[in-house]
């Protein structure tokens, strides 16, 4: 792995889920002080950046809009100067980077301008998701913002702020965030203060375990049958026998096709027929893919496939028939040669 | 082409109504063919005649059309019912999800 890989993480979170309050204690601790901080803002009059304590030369405040609708090109083109005013030694040698997003954004777009841009491909690595739930309101604004469940939904990890004012968290939010993401390790946050590491240590990849964290996106499975929520969805398709590499291009090729933004995330490992003994890990968001990361063994005795969707109307029943359609007319033409 | 896959492409096609929304039915016809009523318009879905390329044969409302595969099947069809649909293409990401 070249040295200047850098992870990139986001944490996203509703308005006035206590993002910045986390993001301040995150940089005053020691592990965490060599990292870059972009900050999107929605209106004219941008605070939070106020509210943070980090190094000037890598702090920016994006405020021409939400990062999610209208200034995609600007992050690049954001993240692009800051890796060359790093490479020429013009700011702080950073060695991650965080987006705060605003309160109103959607995390999937940001995601995959992190993962289609040329201009920083080969650079970064995509890094955890937060989320931000405040224990107060968090219940409510789930239940009216759609912005909110899909924040919650896309996120590697879930953190609980104002339990200081909540005390223990509602049982009917820790529900409904099971419901939208149980794959979810959900942390709580002290008036703000959590463990760095244990809060960006992992993502798709984990730089810390340098090592794919596949264990705890598969946590989704055991709760799928849980399943009941009429908009967003997460669940799971296990499958014993191994895939085929060709049903399983043709089938994320057609999941892409025709969820598009609907499908909000897909994470899995997949035991390739071709490959028994290497798991292939598959990750996307909408209708953009990783192309599969290939582990050098499997993470635990259990070798059926696992993939997890978390999707936005679309029909559990629906992507396994796809599955079967395909695996059956590959095998048919592979019969008939 | 074997039985299976034409079973399981009926079944697919009937889960593809309902995500989808389309009020419609499936049904496989007396000589094997998956028909689709729906939207309006009638929908036939039969083995090729034989040819080494093509496997399929989708008729909408009487007009034939070839596909390689259950995927070219699945998008004439969507195509024909959901007159707001927008196929997505997939790209491949840039950005590594492992270092490398």
């Amino acid at each position: 792995m070249p040295a200047d890989m850098i992870p990139i993480s986001v944490l996203t979170g509703f308005l006035g889920s206590g993002k910045t309050t986390i993001l301040g204690h995150l940089l005053s601790q020691s592990g965490f002080s060599r990292t870059a901080v972009i900050i999107n803002e929605f209106g004219e009059v941008g605070l939070d950046h106020e509210l943070v304590e980090a190094s000037e030369d890598s702090f920016i405040e994006l405020k021409t809009g939400c990062l999610c609708c209208k200034i995609r090109s600007d992050l690049a083109q954001t993240l692009q100067d800051l890796l060359q005013r790093r490479d020429a030694g013009k700011c702080s040698a950073f060695d991650r980077i965080v987006i705060e997003t605003s309160g109103l954004a959607d995390p999937a777009p940001i995601l995959q301008t992190l993962m289609t841009d040329t201009s920083i491909a080969g650079r970064l690595v995509l890094g955890g998701v937060v989320a931000t739930v405040d224990t107060v309101t968090g219940a409510g604004t789930l239940r009216r913002e759609d912005i909110s469940q899909k924040q919650v939904a896309i996120a590697d990890k879930i953190v609980l702020t104002k339990l200081d004012l909540s005390g223990p968290a509602p049982p009917a939010l820790l529900r409904r965030l099971t419901e939208l993401n149980a794959g979810a390790p959900v942390l709580s946050a002290d008036r703000g203060k959590i463990d760095a590491q244990c809060l960006f240590s992992a993502g798709p990849y984990d730089p810390d375990a340098r090592s794919l964290d596949v264990k705890s996106w598969l946590a989704e499975e055991r709760h799928s049958h849980a399943r009941h929520d009429a908009d967003i969805q997460a669940y799971a398709i296990v499958r014993k026998a191994p895939i085929g590499a060709v049903t399983l291009t043709l089938f994320l090729e057609t999941l892409a096709e025709h969820c598009g933004a609907d499908l909000l995330r897909l994470k899995g490992i997949v035991n390739i027929a071709e490959s028994p003994d290497r798991p292939a890990v598959i990750h996307g968001v909408q209708h953009v893919f990783h192309a599969p990361a290939w582990l050098k063994r499997w993470p635990s005795d259990d070798r059926n496939s696992r993939i997890v969707f978390i999707t936005r109307r679309v029909p559990q029943r629906w992507v396994e028939a796809l599955l079967e359609a395909i695996s059956a007319e590959v095998a048919d033409v592979s019969l008939a040669r | 082409m074997s039985e299976a896959p034409v079973d399981l492409t009926c079944e697919l096609m009937a889960q593809s109504l309902a995500a989808w929304r389309v009020a419609g039915a499936v049904a496989r016809a007396h000589d094997g063919a998956i028909v689709i009523c729906g939207a309006r318009k009638e929908i036939r879905i039969e083995a090729a005649p034989s040819d080494p390329t093509f496997r399929w044969m989708v008729t909408i409302d009487g007009r034939k059309r070839r596909a390689i595969s259950i995927v070219g099947v699945l998008r004439q069809v969507r195509e024909a019912l959901d007159p707001g649909y927008v196929a997505n293409r997939v790209r491949v990401a840039l950005t590594a999800v492992v270092p490398y």
